[in-house]
């Protein structure tokens, strides 16, 4: 009986309240200081005036099954909001990318030659890695902050920032940013869904500082909490920060380059 | 007439072993034209009525809807579209569904599964069909949060009635959302058409998908006849049109089935530039379009089959003939010189023909009649796979249609009246002089 009430409570409770959060979310404004902190780490990650390009190299491990591997080279333009995401390996997905315009993310298939509109924090070749980890990011406009407290993540002494969505049209609803105090860099992420359920744990292992004060991760884990055992390490190789063509931030770029 | 009638009937059994030999080949044509037929009717039959039980109805409303330049699938105004069926078509019954694709996580499984929302309370369509293995219906009904498992699933899980087990889907705005399902039942069905289905609460999916509270995937309407069902659903078009709706029909089969098995995904982008609500209605004929086309083709190649076998009958039956008339001049010359006309004795030959294939095209249907009963109640069939699709209660539906049956007796006998004209007509040009001192 005791079973079968609460069963109704989450039910009639939890979803529907989640979905009204957001509403509220969508007009509340975000703590300053969490705000301050978020901006912080933001200016430092986000690479605006900058050209990069990378080799991201993927392993998907996975409880019972061999580790899966995938190379995708990455040419990010933060000033334009723009970027080019297109596999290497393996053979199967060569030619497939992703080509992002602002909030506009479009899925390249070589098999069909046709680009599919996605949410523009599609998962990347079916593992843990987003889409939004590529380019700029802008939490203030799509999330409402607030300060949750302090913690410690390895050794190092973190704020930690609650992010709720402002509109649903975000992967995660509900995120925890873990921010280190020593130089303003997250270094733990946590993810919910809509219902506040835990669903990926990244943690940001390692970074390279660019030019100024500018950060880019160059390796990190994400550790899925409902697939029991799934991790992905990433490791972002073969940095460089010289000018790319234009023609590169282009959906025929993409097309280009699966001929 | 009536001697003569009965002089023929006869004759068909003065020959035994010709007649056999030729009869046979009659009976085979019957037998293989009466099973596809039976077939194709039990196919069509099945498929509309497992249907109808389980993903569609008479008329299947589905749609999509345009805000902000984004395409959702799925209804909006689920309420008013119900108002207008209701008010539009008298009598008619309404099933709303709730349909999203989504992960099932338990112990370290997980699955990518269909999911189907309900009303439990007035679910009339897979209630009925379900054989639980665990739990119950009425278990699943009072549990918000309940759903019923196909066996297959729950085997694959390893899950049992009363676990539970995380869902986790990617909501129509592209967010995640995530809640707790409690198994409270674990069924089998022989309806192809659900068998791999999960059953849960409308509202728990509807909410889960984080969509409005008057949105759904897909209403069924059931009419009391599906007599001018074309003429039914052109006056519901014109009511939602009316109601402000964008409406349409679908174009190909395909977008029929479409339609049936749309399920919420993330949005698209729009292009026309201005919301609005759209919705397709498809007929179960329209739906089952591409099954009939398929149908039509097995008929097709049966009816092939049986031409050749008719081509070789008709050889058979002008050598046989010939053979006949050779060994029954005299008794052609003596009906001849008492005054039988040439038209007589032409006649009479057919009719013998017309009579052997009437007798051995019956004892084609007999048969055909017999297999049908065996697949009907003593052979079981395995129902996985895409047999499935063909059987009720592991039994292949076969339905011998009388018409079709009378049709394919008439074709045969028909076919064997006119193909014995040729060697009859010669027969009956021979004087009785010739009949008795020549060799035809």
């Amino acid at each position: 009986m005791h079973h079968k009430f609460l069963s109704i409570v989450a039910f009639f409770a939890v979803l529907p309240v989640s979905a009204a959060c957001f509403a509220q979310a969508g007009d509340a404004k975000s703590d300053p200081a969490a705000t301050a902190i978020v901006k912080a780490f933001e200016d430092r990650l986000n690479l605006e005036g900058l050209d990069v390009t990378n080799t991201f190299n993927l392993v998907q491990k996975k409880e019972g099954e061999t580790d899966r591997v995938l190379q995708v080279k990455v040419f990010r333009r933060d000033s334009a909001d723009t970027f080019t995401l297109i596999f290497q390996y393996p053979e199967s997905e060569k030619g497939k990318g992703y080509y992002r315009k602002g909030d506009d993310l479009f899925l390249y298939l070589p098999s069909t030659r046709e680009f599919a509109y996605r949410n523009r924090k599609d998962d990347v070749g079916g593992s843990d890695i987003r889409t939004d980890m590529f380019g700029k990011s802008n939490l203030e406009d799509q999330y409402r902050l607030s300060l949750a407290g302090r913690a410690t993540v390895s050794k190092w002494d973190c704020d930690v920032v609650r992010l709720e969505a402002r509109q649903l049209d975000v992967s995660f609803p509900i995120q925890k940013w873990f921010v280190r105090k020593t130089d303003g860099l997250p270094v733990k992420v946590e993810n919910y869904s809509a219902s506040e359920t835990l669903l990926r744990t990244i943690y940001y292992i390692d970074y390279r500082k660019l030019s100024g004060d500018r950060f880019i991760f160059t390796k990190l884990l994400a550790v899925d909490a409902l697939e029991k055992g799934q991790k992905t390490l990433l490791t972002n190789d073969g940095i460089e920060t010289g000018a790319i063509p234009n023609y590169v931030f282009t959906k025929a770029y993409l097309e280009e380059q699966s001929r | 007439m009536n001697a003569f009638i009965a002089f023929a009937f006869k004759n068909v059994f003065r020959q035994k072993k010709r007649s056999v030999t030729l009869g046979i080949n009659y009976t085979i044509v019957t037998l293989i034209l009466a099973l596809l037929l039976a077939f194709s009717a039990g196919a069509k039959f099945n498929i509309e009525s497992n249907l109808v039980l389980s993903t569609a109805g008479h008329i299947t409303i589905s749609g999509q809807y345009v805000e902000k330049g984004r395409i959702y699938s799925g209804i909006k105004r689920t309420g008013d579209i119900e108002s207008i069926v209701l008010k539009t078509l008298p009598g008619s019954s309404i099933l709303v569904r709730y349909r999203i694709n989504s992960s099932l996580y338990y112990k370290g499984l997980s699955k990518r599964l269909s999911f189907v929302g309900i009303d439990a309370k007035s679910e009339t369509g897979f209630r009925g069909q379900m054989n639980f293995v665990s739990g119950s219906w009425e278990e699943f009904a009072s549990d918000p949060n309940g759903v019923i498992l196909p066996k297959e699933t729950a085997d694959y899980y390893g899950i049992a009635s009363g676990d539970e087990a995380v869902i986790s889907t990617r909501s129509r705005f592209g967010a995640f959302n995530t809640g707790t399902l409690h198994i409270r039942g674990i069924y089998r069905t022989d309806n192809f058409f659900f068998g791999g289905l999960v059953l849960g609460h409308f509202d728990f999916f509807r909410n889960l998908d984080l969509a409005a509270s008057d949105a759904s995937s897909t209403i069924y309407v059931y009419l009391p006849s599906t007599a001018g069902l074309s003429g039914k659903r052109a006056l519901l078009l014109e009511a939602l049109g009316k109601a402000g709706f964008v409406v349409s029909t679908p174009k190909t089969d395909a977008d029929a089935i479409d339609a049936v098995a749309a399920a919420s995904t993330t949005y698209r982008l729009d292009a026309k530039g201005h919301d609005r609500l759209e919705l397709t209605l498809a007929t179960i004929d329209e739906v089952t379009g591409i099954v009939r086309t398929l149908l039509a083709a097995v008929d097709g190649v049966g009816g092939l089959v049986a031409a050749i076998m008719l081509f070789i009958i008709a050889v058979s039956i002008m050598i046989n003939l010939r053979m006949t008339i050779n060994e029954r001049l005299r008794e052609i010359g003596t009906m001849r010189a008492m005054g039988m006309r040439a038209g007589g004795v032409t006649g009479l030959f057919m009719l013998e023909n017309g009579f052997l294939a009437l007798i051995f095209s019956l004892i084609g249907v007999l048969l055909a009649l017999v297999v049908v009963a065996l697949f009907s109640f003593a052979i079981t069939l395995p129902s996985g796979g895409n047999l499935g699709l063909f059987l009720e209660a592991g039994h292949l539906v076969l339905i011998p249609e009388a018409g079709s049956l009378a049709l394919i007796v008439s074709v045969i006998v028909s076919f064997s009246v006119l193909f014995s004209w040729f060697p009859a007509r010669r027969a009956g040009r021979i004087s009785p002089v010739e009949a008795f001192n020549d060799v035809f």
